[in-house]
């Protein structure tokens, strides 16, 4: 009889462990969409400003503001640094993109492992009250 | 169910699928709804203020090419502080095109790039106004619904 009752208590311990497995992926996975809508606003916005200095001519003065200073660029030189930036955060999407489908593999199949250990759990009871 | 939510996937919900779900299923389904009509109606609010700024901008654009050169003004070196000056050239203004990139245009480029602008926004706005109603609809519609079977499921008389 103890011994089905420390098995008892090792199931619960191992849901217990579970469990918490679950809300960290959980938490990982909520950061994922934050980080993912940070730079999905970022893309957006950087296309914005390609779209503007494509509209320009070649001799059409270009300024960044770096910190509180606005310096004038070479229009070619920003064009260069735009595009760089989307493919940067275009490279941090796809990646952002696999990571969550992992994740999400990872939450389900935690789902499923703590539904069995639930169902043990409950069976082992009932065996206990049978007795 | 839960991996339905998953990716931002797009649920067809159809009355007869309301009516077949239970009490708490369509307590969810009304709760996601009005969330998300909820962040349309934000996302709706800050497309207007941005629309009202941008007009600001072109209005002032406008005032200003009216103005000879030559003329004294004020200029905000803070909010709360001016000094006088005189308008220089009022043919070329420096446009803000995001991520810390200023473009210098003349003023009709200046004024051609706000309506642009202006019209993008609008255009979203929109988009966005449709995509905000049909959720609407979806969360009243499932009201309905839930509260229908929260009759059904209690009679009072």
């Amino acid at each position: 009889m103890s011994s089905s009752s420390a098995a008892l208590r090792e199931l619960q311990r191992d849901l217990e462990n579970k469990a918490n497995d679950l809300s960290k992926l959980q938490k990982d996975i909520a950061k994922n969409h934050q980080v993912r809508k940070k730079y999905t606003i970022q893309l957006g916005e950087n296309e914005l400003v390609l779209k503007e200095l494509d509209l320009l001519n070649e001799d059409a003065n270009v300024y960044k503001l770096i910190g509180p200073v606005l310096v004038k660029q070479d229009l070619a030189e920003a064009n260069a640094n735009v595009r760089k930036r989307i493919e940067y955060i275009s490279a941090e999407l796809k990646r952002l993109d696999s990571s969550l489908q992992d994740l999400e593999e990872k939450q389900h199949s935690k789902r499923e492992a703590i539904l069995k250990v639930q169902q043990r759990i409950q069976s082992h009871q009932a065996g206990k009250a049978k007795a | 169910m839960a991996s339905s939510r998953g990716a931002g996937s797009q649920q067809v919900i159809r009355m007869a699928d309301l009516e077949k779900m239970s009490l708490d299923q369509l307590k969810a389904v009304k709760e996601q709804a009005d969330i998300e009509v909820n962040l349309l109606q934000d996302s709706l609010n800050n497309i207007r203020t941005a629309t009202g700024r941008l007009e600001n901008a072109s209005a002032a654009l406008h005032d200003l090419s009216l103005r000879p050169q030559g003329k004294k003004m004020l200029v905000p070196l803070t909010a709360s502080l001016y000094v006088p000056g005189t308008l220089d050239d009022a043919d070329k203004v420096l446009v803000d095109i995001g991520t810390g990139y200023f473009v210098e245009k003349t003023m009709s480029e200046g004024k051609d790039y706000c309506e642009r602008k202006i019209n993008l926004l609008k255009s979203n706005f929109d988009q966005l106004v449709e995509v905000a109603s049909k959720k609407k609809t979806l969360a009243d519609e499932t009201g309905v619904v839930l509260q229908a079977k929260i009759k059904q499921l209690s009679p009072s008389s």
